[in-house]
């Protein structure tokens, strides 16, 4: 029954492989099939037992991640199906898109699945490989310009997450994370080389400071690969942090990453005020969250199951966002906010969902997004004196009137053109779906729970 | 061994000094490419010494993908475009690049001493260190795609003989080798190579990217 556990990686790396063979439309049903079995598989896990052999390491955290993962990919290629169609001269043809999809899925899953941090920076790092020419898809000079900073910084940050590992195992003798949780004698090197990993990770994570890569990425990446950094990756590099910090629980290494979230918070709230293109804005965004998630994960208990909330519920809503994004830019071929008006009444599915799943990532209940913020505020105020938490609230109001003031203003603003150019397919309705998801994580808390504490749904 | 390590480590920051200072491209990618060489050799000999495969394996990537590989393939593409040879506009002017790049030696040590020194205890340890803020400075400094690229190599081969010599045996470094390097070649195969296409290597400022 063991090999249940490496089926998620079997489906994606054999998936990329066929995408490979030059058939038309091959490529896309042999992706969706194996993004479905994927989905499937990773539900089953979390009706079976935490697992743990010399390759893997299978508990809660990890069935969480990849539920997470298979799903969003699952709808990045239903999406991608009808997005690519309106990319006019791509980089590379349809079939090597899918091959890096899947291959991009596949570093992902395995990042969750392995049983130790050498091999978890493998993974991290396999993503850039698998990722970088996707952000070039549209072949154009800008898009080329952020893939190299995406490369450039990405890769400077997982140099730092290196030498991170090498700190660690020059104290612990292992990077095995099984006999690592069993407990580590810490001393000062541990606790830099942890320090130093937080900033690694975080790197990929779009933690400050080293965020600035994220919103030209999103910026310039085609929408269903927006969508995929934002929703998974960015979660699956702090998954890294969050074991990292269940390895070292110390208090310095969890201080330190507290300020690195609440300085991202804070930086991306006030950067979303000046903002005037869409897709930036939601790139802001995403780093706004996943601050909020580094300062969750560092203060554990029920700011960690918050975190684990958020990050759960941001993936759905913010993939909706930019699948959005990309449905907008494709009829208004402008990324320009002023120049969006009109999109309930032009496109009225696209700008009604774009409306609630913008609520969603800026934590307005009754989204799973809500609960998970309010379970990390209520971790900062047990730690911390009040005015930390009325500061993260503030920064989080800063990013929500942003956010929903722009968003509103494309929405419900007069239209140039009354002409409904909108039509009902796979493009409409998924992020739709994605929206009702994030809403449904609220009714999955206490099984969410279950499996943090326990391993497994009984 | 502590005195081969400070030796090579002593010709790495002389090279890469030179790469801080020097303005035509070509130098550059034949001076990193001999940093690599020593550093593949350093590691072979390491790996024959403290009999180890993994060490071994590194040397060889090494050489093929650092010394060789990426080197001549970045050559062969300035030779077709001549003009391109030389970087007009570095960010930092030379001359500052020169007082920049001495300083960072001599805060490298410092730091180490002051940080990692105390667990380490070994004073060489230092060197290391140096080239990794020298790989840095080398991609901040400059607009060019291939010198960024050659900081950011200059890094991985700074972590590679941090790693062989301070601590041995790390179980997964051929694979985190073999990753990193291929970040390399997807950068120079997918990228720089486009970008060269579209009529320029240098990095520039869109509006689009700006905010």
């Amino acid at each position: 029954m063991n090999y249940i556990y490496t089926l998620p990686m079997f489906f994606t790396l054999a998936a990329s492989l066929l995408c490979l063979v030059k058939k038309t439309y091959f490529e896309e049903v042999v992706s969706i099939i194996a993004a479905f079995s994927t989905v499937a598989v990773a539900f089953i896990m979390v009706f079976l037992p935490s697992y743990t052999s010399h390759y893997l390491y299978i508990d809660g955290l990890s069935k969480i991640m990849l539920i997470m993962v298979s799903m969003i990919y699952a709808s990045t290629v239903m999406f991608s199906t009808t997005y690519m169609k309106y990319i006019d001269n791509p980089s590379f043809e349809k079939h090597f898109y899918y091959f890096l999809m899947n291959l991009f899925a596949f570093s992902m899953l395995f990042t969750v699945s392995v049983n130790d941090l050498g091999l978890i920076w493998v993974g991290v790092e396999a993503t850039t490989v698998t990722s970088a020419l996707l952000v070039a898809t549209e072949n154009t000079e800008t898009s080329i310009e952020a893939t190299w900073r995406y490369i450039i910084i990405v890769s400077v940050g997982l140099i730092i997450s290196l030498l991170a590992n090498i700190f660690i195992y020059s104290v612990t003798g292992t990077l095995n994370i099984q006999q690592m949780m069993q407990g580590v004698q810490t001393n000062k090197i541990l606790v830099l080389g942890a320090m130093m990993a937080v900033i690694g990770y975080g790197t990929k994570g779009g933690i400050f400071p080293m965020h600035t890569w994220l919103p030209d990425v999103h910026g310039k990446a085609p929408a269903p690969v927006s969508a995929a950094f934002s929703g998974i990756l960015l979660a699956v590099a702090l998954y890294a942090v969050a074991r990292i910090m269940q390895i070292v629980n110390v208090g310095t290494v969890k201080e330190f990453a507290f300020w690195l979230g609440l300085f991202t918070v804070a930086v991306a709230a006030t950067l979303m005020i000046v903002q005037k293109n869409y897709k930036r804005l939601f790139a802001y965004s995403t780093m706004e969250n996943m601050g909020m998630m580094l300062m969750g994960l560092s203060l554990g208990k029920y700011a960690f199951i918050g975190a684990v909330i958020l990050t759960l519920s941001h993936a759905f809503a913010k993939s909706s966002v930019f699948y959005l994004s990309g449905n907008i830019l494709a009829r208004y071929k402008s990324k320009k906010i002023e120049n969006v008006k009109g999109v309930s009444q032009r496109m009225p599915f696209t700008g009604y969902t774009l409306f609630f799943s913008a609520l969603a990532v800026t934590g307005t209940p009754p989204f799973g997004t809500f609960i998970g913020e309010l379970l990390i505020i209520y971790g900062i105020l047990k730690y911390f004196p009040l005015f930390y938490a009325l500061l993260v609230i503030s920064f989080l109001l800063v990013a929500f009137i942003s956010i929903n003031y722009k968003v509103g203003s494309m929405v419900f603003s007069k239209p140039t053109d009354t002409v409904v150019t909108e039509r009902k397919r796979v493009g409409t309705i998924v992020p739709i779906v994605n929206t009702l998801l994030a809403f449904l994580v609220i009714f999955f808390v206490p099984q969410i729970n279950q499996l943090l504490s326990v391993g497994m749904i009984k | 061994m502590r005195e081969t390590f400070a030796l090579v480590g002593f010709f790495e920051i002389l090279m890469v000094l030179f790469m801080q200072w020097e303005i035509y491209t070509k130098k550059i990618i034949t001076t990193f490419s001999i940093s690599s060489y020593i550093i593949a050799l350093f590691l072979f000999y390491l790996g024959i010494v403290q009999n180890s495969p993994y060490v071994i394996a590194l040397s060889l990537i090494s050489a093929f993908v650092r010394g060789f590989f990426i080197p001549w393939y970045m050559k062969r593409r300035i030779v077709r475009d001549h003009w391109r040879e030389r970087e007009i506009k570095p960010v930092i002017s030379t001359a500052m690049s020169i007082v920049i790049s001495l300083l960072i030696v001599v805060f490298a040590y410092v730091l180490y001493r002051i940080t990692f020194y105390n667990s380490i205890h070994l004073v060489e340890g230092s060197i290391p260190m140096a080239l990794l803020l020298q790989g840095a400075f080398l991609i901040i400094s400059r607009r060019n795609a291939f010198i960024q690229l050659i900081g950011y190599m200059t890094m991985e081969n700074a972590l590679f003989l941090f790693e062989g010599y301070l601590f041995p045996g790390l179980p997964f470094i051929v694979e985190a080798g073999i990753v990193l390097d291929l970040i390399g070649i997807i950068a120079i195969a997918g990228v720089v190579v486009r970008m060269m296409k579209n009529s320029s290597v240098e990095m520039n400022e869109s509006d689009e990217l700006r905010g």
